[in-house]
């Protein structure tokens, strides 16, 4: 009816690439391979509840879920392992981007960000390609995974463990395993989930991309790098 | 002709009467005790009436097995027990006997005789008769297996003391009559030792196994329920453990660590299940139960420790394998100092980590709901937009 009139008005609708394929493949494994730890470790984890005692009724059922957790934690260290040999064979190529790494900045953005929420600040602070949330959420769960796939295979095979180390760390390893699960199981849900799913819808985990408006909004010092102008909206400063 | 008959006829009868008076005295003594209505008294008169043959030393009679089958009844001995001090009448049991001669006895071996009585007991025992029918021990009777225990076996009618008399080391002894192995096992044991000293805390047979209804202990319900409903029962009591400075936490403990999770949750869900998950007996032993400070057997020693493993993990080799479970003790900066503490880091780390973040997030969404509410004055002044905070779709669009 008036597409004719707002032809014109058309926006183009520019967007930057922001996760490349395989990051976005790692991501979904990191999902499947997580869920599946997590549904199947949760009734080991809290067996006096009813239900995990509905799943746990027999030898056999005991031993199907221990299977299922073994997979995926293979399938999971696999991928583990190749996110750290790519960043390893990047790193010697001198091609690592250095964008996640934490720096003084994201302390200060913080800082800036707590006095947003705190009504002290107009503005929210302006942020990188990745803002310190989305670093937190990175490096905790980077080594969250990494304690809990260490502490694992300690678990998974204490008779070869105890060969080379104490007994000892065999109940600590199984203590850390499980906690550090509900831990980070309770930061996804928390903290992820909020700032990808309420906070604002952000997809570009699967689409790869995001859109101009987006980057201008949420990553203005990467939009600002990447293009040379200025954030656009009504830029204060 | 017709008096000869007569006469012929009264002479029998006169005869048969004269013959049944003098056979009376001897079928009609034991009558009395028959009808034990008429009182205690006339039940010991009947008792003792009995008693002046069976009372003789040596009276015996052989059955058409060979076996011969003593016939004396030591008066004594009788009246000590709780049948004699009841004045309970032989003939309760015997009530084949009424009078003498006694009816020519049917059973062929010294076993039958047994069997052929045992039921009699429930004429006043009931309750503990009714019991046996569900043990171990009358399925295997009726399986055929006549050597298994009837009433008698274990409760010699004759002499058996009121129960609350015997001493309680008397009841191994017992069942040692037929299962003189685990005997021999029971009495060098923690438990049976201390019971040879007049310990009266520790178990006995019946502890475990139950009296008169004794369970088949090789099913798999008896071996999942045997942490909670046997050693547990005085293993989580501090009147009794208390004394000899034994945890009450060993349940607790075990049922917290991976194999008692696992054993209690067969033993609701599914109590049939063939479980190789081991339980207290498991490692503790059966009946050779030894002291966990023994310095010989005891799990403290931890070669022997490992041994307990090894029968469910033979590739562990190595004596620190035995620390991979906490061995029911509650991690402490002394014991698993590892546990402890990591324990302890998470106690922090979760309120202390976790809720900054999940405050932040609170605060976060708080602020975009103002944000949000106050959009329409911004939308009215476009000149001055907020930057950078939430340029929603729509006001992108508008730009």
């Amino acid at each position: 009816m008036t597409a004719k009139q707002k032809t014109p008005t058309i926006i183009q609708h520019k967007s930057f690439p922001r996760f490349d394929l395989g990051q976005r493949w790692e991501h979904l494994l990191l999902i499947l391979s997580g869920l599946v730890l997590l549904l199947t470790g949760l009734p080991q984890k809290y067996p006096s509840l009813a239900i995990s005692q509905d799943i746990l009724s027999t030898p056999e059922q005991v031993n199907l879920i221990r299977q299922v957790h073994h997979i995926a934690a293979l399938v999971l260290t696999l991928e583990l392992l190749y996110h750290l040999g790519r960043a390893i064979v990047l790193l010697v190529r001198r091609k690592l981007p250095g964008d996640m790494l934490p720096t003084w900045q994201d302390v200060l953005d913080a800082w800036q960000m707590l006095q947003y929420l705190l009504f002290l600040r107009k503005d929210k602070p302006r942020f990188g390609k990745y803002n310190f949330e989305q670093k937190v959420t990175y490096w905790f769960l980077f080594f969250g995974f990494g304690i809990m796939t260490f502490t694992g295979f300690i678990i998974w095979f204490p008779v070869q463990v105890t060969q080379v180390l104490p007994g000892g760390v065999v109940p600590a390893a199984k203590l850390a395993h499980s906690t550090e699960s509900i831990v980070a199981a309770i930061f996804i849900l928390v903290w992820h989930i909020y700032h990808v799913h309420f906070e604002r819808l952000n997809l570009s985990m699967f689409t790869g991309r995001l859109s101009e408006e987006e980057m201008q909004a949420y990553h203005a010092k990467e939009y600002e790098r990447l293009t040379g102008k200025k954030n656009q909206p009504g830029e204060k400063s | 002709m017709r008096i000869k008959t007569f006469l012929l006829s009264a002479g029998a009868v006169l005869l048969l009467l004269a013959l049944g008076l003098a056979a009376s005295p001897v079928t009609a003594a034991p009558q009395p005790p028959a009808a034990h209505t008429s009182g205690q008294h006339y039940d010991a008169a009947a008792n003792s009436m009995c008693l002046t043959c069976h009372d003789q030393d040596g009276m015996s009679v052989q059955l058409k097995s060979g076996e011969i089958l003593p016939l004396t009844i030591n008066a004594t001995a009788f009246s000590e027990g709780v049948h004699g001090i009841n004045n309970i009448p032989c003939v309760t049991c015997h009530t084949e006997i009424s009078g003498f001669p006694h009816p020519d006895r049917t059973t062929e071996t010294l076993r039958d005789v047994k069997l052929k009585y045992y039921t009699s007991c429930q004429q006043c025992h009931s309750d503990e008769f009714n019991k046996t029918l569900d043990s171990v021990h009358q399925r295997a009777l009726a399986s055929g297996n006549k050597n298994a225990a009837v009433c008698a076996d274990c409760h010699n009618p004759h002499t058996q003391k009121p129960i609350k008399d015997m001493p309680r080391s008397e009841i191994p002894v017992i069942c040692s009559r037929c299962h003189s192995a685990i005997f021999n096992q029971y009495k060098e044991s923690v438990h049976g030792l201390a019971l040879s000293e007049g310990n009266a805390d520790v178990p006995t047979c019946i502890d475990c196994h139950g009296v008169h209804n004794i369970t088949d202990p090789t099913t798999q319900a008896f071996r999942l329920k045997s942490p909670t409903e046997m050693c547990g029962k005085c293993h989580t009591n501090p009147a009794i453990m208390d004394k000899y400075g034994i945890s009450t936490q060993v349940l607790n403990t075990y049922v917290a660590d991976f194999h008692g999770t696992t054993v209690t949750i067969f033993q609701k869900q599914s109590p049939d299940q063939v479980s190789n998950k081991p339980v207290c007996f498991d490692c503790h032993g059966i009946h050779n139960i030894a002291s966990v400070k023994d310095p010989q057997k005891g799990l403290e020693v931890k070669a022997n420790l490992l041994l307990a493993c090894q029968k469910c993990h033979p590739d562990a080799t190595t004596e620190t394998y035995t620390d991979a479970w906490l061995s029911h003790y509650i991690p402490s900066q002394e014991k698993y100092p590892l546990v402890y503490y990591i324990n302890l880091f998470y106690k922090f780390l979760i309120p202390g980590v976790l809720g900054p973040m999940g405050l932040l997030v609170v605060m976060d969404f708080v602020r975009m709901l103002i944000n949000r509410f106050r959009k329409p004055q911004h939308q009215a002044s476009p000149a001055h937009p907020q930057a950078g905070d939430h340029p929603t779709d729509e006001e992108i669009r508008h730009d």
